[in-house]
């Protein structure tokens, strides 16, 4: 049996395999050093000293602007975008007990997308592209409180909210289309971008506005990881020792809503991170869910980051929106996973 | 109802209907557009034809490919859906929902964007190739991990293809930033804009693909009985389901080189056919090769209409009209399961 | 389960304060355009540096004598176009009109910056961080390019005079068709030709509003907006006009392909503008994508070619 390093108390109670934590730190030193990377990197290469002394406000001025206003929010959001959508998509998985779910079969993307288009095409002149985030996360809420409406019958089955997922979706990506197809031309190409998901221009408000969120979800998402681990049992076995299913299901999918919808409302609509970075960190940690959350959101975050070096970097002075990338990378690994079979 | 099902005569009802209700809705796809025509026109733009006339000329060009086009894409989706739903013992496969018609679009997008091909021919043979390996994809995808291909597995995992090849077909787009609205044809789909004689030599194609469904319907009944029952009789399974795998293929990825992503055809028609005619795919083969031209042709008319002088792309209307079909099969649980 | 239903209750509450957070960035955030101008004026200087972020600002700054310090990619004939060309030879790049690169701006240590609302409004603030920073509504509006960045650049008066000339040309122009043209005014479809489908540009696109100015009409009166897109040859009759100019979208041959096919359809040949042979090909930068005062007269030098009217002004 692996060692365990474990935690118990009042409010918390938790034990985990020794390998599993190391692999967690080893994670996260990636992180951190993917967004040290990406501070140096970029139009401009500024070394590390340097940008250790710009975030300390010292310094020159055009280095502190480069990478505290232009560098850092874009690598944060990056950063948060990926962990919320990977927590997103692991929360999805474990509910519906099956490795290839995501928010965007939920039918969370498709929601805020058509109303992200709907906002682009008709309102962006007389509102300010500043209130796209609020059309946004209204669309993904409206479109999973529809989506769960739908899928009641005396009770929810992950099927029968797979199935409604897709079918919403499908309706959604349509009337997407037909938005753009009919828009006028100069935001067509705005609405394109969204679509496939970028960081660019993002600004402190963004970030103060996202982090928020994500904090409070990850919070609830660490409480209810002993029944999440419980729940993957079965229903009925869940059910015998304690578990209220269909409750649990409600808070679980409002949760993965919560955590995907601002992710998008904020980046647009990045694909395959929810898919993709719980896979990943299955391969290096134990199932249980309380280790998976943090290593797959911090998977989740140096994935998205990646992808927004890549774009930064690849085609200069071009800025290839992230999602290009996420796809680019995401799916080859997604491939390489299925080969070696590993869920 | 169900004892119907064992009267043949009512079943050949069924058919000569169906061929009724085409042959009307082509009628009114002709006759009907942004430009027009009298009725009798029409009648004798077939049967008179007076090259000098504008209207002729509209309805055996522009209307008339207009039309064939839909009849090709409609049947083949619906048949490529029933076999799909047969091969997969799961009666929520669909091309559209399991990827098939996403990989092709992804192809010809592809090949369309860095090697500038343009003849419908070409398209066809991308569109194969794209959907073959969507297509593996999608099973292999399905297939690995413990329980094997259940429905709710191959359904995710059909979804997550679409997704990846989606994506793809998007960043193609953002990073070519010219060619928007090209490619806007392939992911929505339309059946206008063809001339019919690009689309002749496709049409024994299609044709020999419904034929040779319909010539394999009786092992896809012994089929539909499970794996094991099927062997017992004596089949060659594998030989079937590659057969299959072929057709389906081979009709999806036609059926996107002619007309784009249009969705939902291949899932709402056999479940529109099976509760009249059952699971004898003697009938259902080819009844739903006839409702699913006729409903292409209806949606076809709608998207004409909608926002003159301007098209809705059609597969936005299947989609609008199929979704809320869709959930409402998914809400009524598995029967057909 | 009480502390369950607690949980949950908290929760639910929680995540609907959380959405008060975005409208509250929302509503202190905005800005208006003739705010930024007034406050950017800047004193008239032989070496001002500008950095231009979309294609009409450039040619706006470049009409009025000066030479931006840096330009964003064009849209055709990239990576930039030639009739700018030899202005802007050893100019950098700052990346694409959709997403400048915000370092590569910084790094050219810019004294004004002029982007379109449209296309910038996002990345305004950190824009006006490096340099005063000016934005049009749109980007189509020529005119309103060319008044704002003659304001920025206190040029105003060099740009009254590039207004003017350009409408003694048109009042020229429009007098020469007149005389030659006995039913004018005249309607005029500008029909942009693509790999699968045509556009037809109406009084909100560029071309539509220097035709608007010399006085052509459109076909589609009740139509506002700027254009609608062609798919089916049916509508043909809809745009039916005494002139068609041609854009071809790209050398893509599939647009060829699509020219001939619209060309060779009976409707087609039964319109006013190919009965009387008076369809003509245009230069795609000048009537679609320059978007400036430039592009504009390019279009006027065209219109006197196709009118053999003898070239006014240029």
């Amino acid at each position: 049996m692996d060692k365990v390093f474990s935690v118990r108390n009042r409010l918390l109670s938790f034990s985990m395999a020794i390998r599993s934590v190391w692999s967690c730190l080893i994670v996260a030193a990636c992180f951190v050093s993917i967004i040290l990377f990406s501070l140096c990197l970029g139009e401009q290469f500024i070394s590390l000293p340097r940008v250790l002394i710009a975030l300390s406000g010292h310094g020159d001025q055009d280095v502190q602007f480069v990478v505290g206003t232009l560098r850092l929010p874009r690598v944060l959001m990056a950063a948060m975008v990926g962990a919320a959508l990977a927590s997103s998509g692991l929360v999805l998985q474990s509910m519906i007990r099956n490795p290839l779910a995501s928010p965007d079969i939920i039918g969370i993307t498709g929601g805020a997308s058509a109303a992200a288009v709907c906002f682009l095409s008709f309102f962006s002149v007389t509102l300010g592209i500043i209130w796209l985030p609020v059309f946004a996360i209204a669309g993904a809420l409206i479109a999973a409180l529809l989506i769960y409406g739908l899928a009641w019958n005396n009770g929810v089955t992950s099927m029968r909210l797979i199935l409604v997922g897709i079918g919403v979706s499908s309706a959604m990506g349509a009337i997407t289309t037909f938005v753009i197809a009919a828009s006028p031309l100069s935001t067509s190409i705005t609405a394109y971008i969204w679509l496939t998901g970028s960081v660019y221009g993002t600004d402190w408000n963004d970030v103060e506005a996202l982090f928020p969120w994500l904090f409070v979800s990850w919070l609830l998402a660490l409480f209810l990881a002993r029944r999440v681990n419980t729940q993957e049992l079965g229903d009925q076995i869940a059910t015998g020792l304690g578990v209220s299913m269909q409750r649990l299901r409600l808070v679980l999918l409002f949760l993965s809503v919560i955590m995907a919808a601002p992710a998008i409302a904020y980046a647009g609509a990045i694909g395959f991170v929810g898919l993709i970075a719980p896979h990943i960190a299955r391969c290096f940690v134990t199932r249980s869910f309380a280790i998976l959350l943090p290593v797959s959101a911090l998977t989740g975050a140096c994935l998205v980051m990646l992808s927004d070096l890549f774009g930064r970097l690849l085609f200069q002075p071009l800025d290839i929106p992230a999602g290009v990338f996420v796809s680019a990378i995401g799916a080859p690994f997604f491939i390489y996973l299925l080969y070696r079979q590993r869920f | 109802m169900s004892l119907l099902y064992r009267n043949t005569a009512f079943k050949w009802g069924v058919l000569l209907l169906s061929i009724g209700c085409l042959i009307f809705a082509l009628m009114g796809s002709i006759a009907f557009g942004q430009y027009a025509i009298p009725i009798k026109h029409v009648w004798t733009a077939f049967w008179a034809f007076d090259p000098q006339s504008i209207d002729h000329i509209i309805i055996r060009t522009t209307r008339l490919s207009r039309a064939v086009v839909a009849c090709l894409v409609g049947s083949a989706l619906a048949v490529s859906g029933v076999l799909m739903q047969a091969l997969t013992r799961n009666p929520l496969a669909s091309p559209s929902i399991f990827g098939v018609n996403a990989g092709a679009v992804f192809s010809i997008v592809l090949f369309s964007t860095f090697f500038s091909a343009t003849s419908l021919n070409t398209f066809v043979l991308l569109a194969f190739l794209g959907a073959s390996i969507a297509g593996l994809l999608v099973y292999g995808l399905g297939s690995v991990g413990k329980d094997g291909l259940s429905p709710i597995r191959i359904v995710l995992s059909g979804a997550a293809i679409t997704a990846l090849f989606m994506a793809f077909t998007q960043g193609i787009l953002v990073m070519g930033q010219e060619g928007l609205d090209s490619v806007l044809f392939w992911v929505a789909g339309s059946v206008s804009g063809r001339d019919l004689d690009m689309v002749s030599p496709l049409i024994p194609l299609f044709l020999m693909g419904i034929t040779l469904a319909m010539l394999a319907a009786p092992h896809i009944n012994i089929l539909l009985s499970g794996d094991d029952i099927a062997k017992g009789l004596g089949q060659n399974i594998l030989f079937i389901k590659v057969l299959l795998s072929v057709l389906i293929v081979g009709l999806a990825g036609g059926s996107v080189a002619l007309g784009g992503n249009i969705g939902f055809i291949g899932l709402i028609v056999p479940h529109m056919v099976r509760p009249i005619v059952g699971y004898d795919h003697k009938w259902l083969i080819p009844i739903s090769a006839l409702w699913g031209a006729t409903l292409l042709l209806c949606a076809d008319l709608i998207s004409r209409f909608a926002i003159m002088p301007e098209e809705v792309p059609i597969g936005v209307t299947t989609a609008l009209l199929g979704a809320p079909l869709f959930i409402y099969l998914a809400r009524r649980g598995r029967k057909h399961g | 389960m009480q502390i369950g239903q607690f949980r949950v209750f908290t929760f639910l509450l929680l995540s609907s304060m959380l959405i008060f957070l975005p409208v509250k960035y929302a509503m202190a955030n905005g800005f208006s355009v003739s705010d930024s101008v007034t406050n950017n004026i800047l004193m008239s200087q032989d070496k001002i540096r500008v950095v231009t972020l979309f294609q009409g600002a450039t040619d706006s700054v470049i009409a009025l004598g000066l030479v931006p310090v840096g330009v964003v990619d064009s849209w055709g004939e990239k990576p930039i176009y030639d009739y700018l060309s030899h202005v802007l030879k050893s100019v950098p790049h700052v990346g694409l009109e959709t997403q400048p690169n915000i370092e590569a701006i910084m790094m050219l240590k810019p004294d004004l910056i002029i982007g379109a609302k449209s296309r910038h409004e996002k990345i305004h603030d950190q824009l006006s961080q490096i340099a005063p920073t000016v934005m049009t509504d749109n980007v189509y509006d020529f005119k309103a390019s060319l008044d704002l960045t003659a304001k920025a650049l206190s040029e105003e008066f060099k740009g009254k005079q590039v207004w003017k000339h350009f409408q003694e040309r048109i009042e020229n122009l429009r007098d020469g068709i007149e005389k030659s043209e006995t039913s004018w005014p005249l309607t005029a479809s500008v029909l942009n030709i693509r790999a699968d489908h045509l556009r037809l540009y109406l009084q909100q696109s560029f071309s539509g509003a220097v035709l608007k100015e010399v006085g052509f009409k459109f076909p589609l009166p009740n139509k506002t907006g700027w254009g609608v897109k062609l798919k089916t040859k049916e509508a043909l009759p809809s745009v039916n006009a005494d002139v068609f100019f041609i854009i071809l979208h790209s050398s893509d041959p599939a647009v060829r392909q699509n020219y001939n096919a619209w060309r060779s359809h009976p409707l087609w040949q039964i319109l006013d503008a190919p009965k009387h042979k008076q369809v003509h090909k245009v230069d795609r930068v000048a009537w679609l994508l320059s978007g400036g005062i430039l592009g504009a007269n390019l279009m006027l030098d065209q219109l006197y070619q196709i009118y053999t009217i003898p070239r006014f002004g240029r």
